[in-house]
């Protein structure tokens, strides 16, 4: 991806979206579990991960998404997780039965704008542009994951044209630690 | 996460514990807004116990920056790292927060 701003992509058929060789769960929306469900989930990566706690936290927040947004914590509706890890990579796709996330042009042109105050290094400016909420938004809503999910995962942040549905990947840096030999 | 108040003359040094996260982010907004209520106008927040947070916990942050900062009054948040200096960083807000090193740096600088 792009150094420059990065954004959120709309695309039904980009390769994150293939499913094929991923792990399945489904959980029904309660609010209470969501930090659970990322657990069960986390559990299946490979312990050596470079900052497993920081890929917990970002699952965890897609999976709030889901959960309150998506399907606004209606117990009777499913989230589906399909998951990939290993030392490389993660990927990750979270499915609800919502109405999508409809604001995603918008959301990128905020963060456009957000990103011209960080440039600028326009601290006032950026006071305006701290945290992205709409009117569904409330004050627990903290209006950042989706700036920190864009940096995160650095093979990109894809929703369907639907927008019930986001898959996200991310190449891990290698560890060097190991001898080179000649 | 567990919340501790400690005084160092009328400076206020709030110690977090434990997950800033999406159930409890809150507690510290709240605690912050009675402060704010009995007049308390020099605040340190000590992220040194802080072992996890999230956007709610980062939230809770902008949220308590904007207001302090507002009221024109005083606000250093101190010992931000690891996983939570992680966090920060990728939502790209570590020059928008009022950070120091240390709890020391931070009462030096807010008496200064």
């Amino acid at each position: 991806m792009s150094e420059q701003i990065k954004t959120i992509i709309i695309n039904d058929n980009h390769p994150l979206m293939n499913r094929e060789g991923m792990f399945y769960k489904d959980f029904p929306s309660d609010y209470r579990q969501i930090r659970y469900f990322t657990l069960l989930i986390v559990q299946k990566a490979p312990p050596k991960i470079k900052e497993i706690n920081l890929l917990e936290q970002q699952i965890s927040e897609m999976i709030k998404n889901a959960v309150k947004h998506g399907n606004k914590c209606d117990t009777g509706k499913k989230i589906k997780v399909w998951y990939f890890f290993s030392q490389e990579e993660a990927k990750i796709i979270v499915e609800d039965e919502g109405p999508g996330f409809s604001a995603i042009k918008q959301w990128n042109k905020f963060n456009k704008e957000r990103q011209a105050c960080l440039m600028a290094n326009d601290f006032e400016g950026l006071a305006d542009y701290v945290a992205y909420t709409t009117d569904e938004s409330d004050e627990n809503d903290g209006g950042n994951a989706l700036f920190a999910a864009v940096e995160y995962w650095n093979e990109g942040v894809i929703f369907t044209s639907k927008a019930n549905c986001v898959a996200m990947g991310k190449k891990f840096e290698r560890k060097n630690n190991s001898l080179e030999l000649d | 996460m567990e919340l501790k108040i400690r005084k160092n003359e009328d400076i206020y040094i709030v110690d977090v514990n434990g997950e800033m996260d999406l159930y409890n982010s809150y507690k510290l907004k709240e605690l912050v807004m009675k402060m704010l209520e009995k007049k308390v106008s020099k605040f340190i927040i000590n992220m040194e116990n802080v072992e996890y947070i999230d956007s709610s916990g980062i939230g809770a942050l902008i949220y308590i920056s904007s207001t302090i900062k507002k009221l024109n009054l005083k606000l250093l948040i101190t010992n931000v790292r690891g996983s939570v200096k992680k966090v920060i960083e990728l939502t790209k807000l570590m020059g928008y927060f009022p950070i120091t090193q240390s709890i020391n740096e931070a009462i030096k600088t807010m008496k200064e």
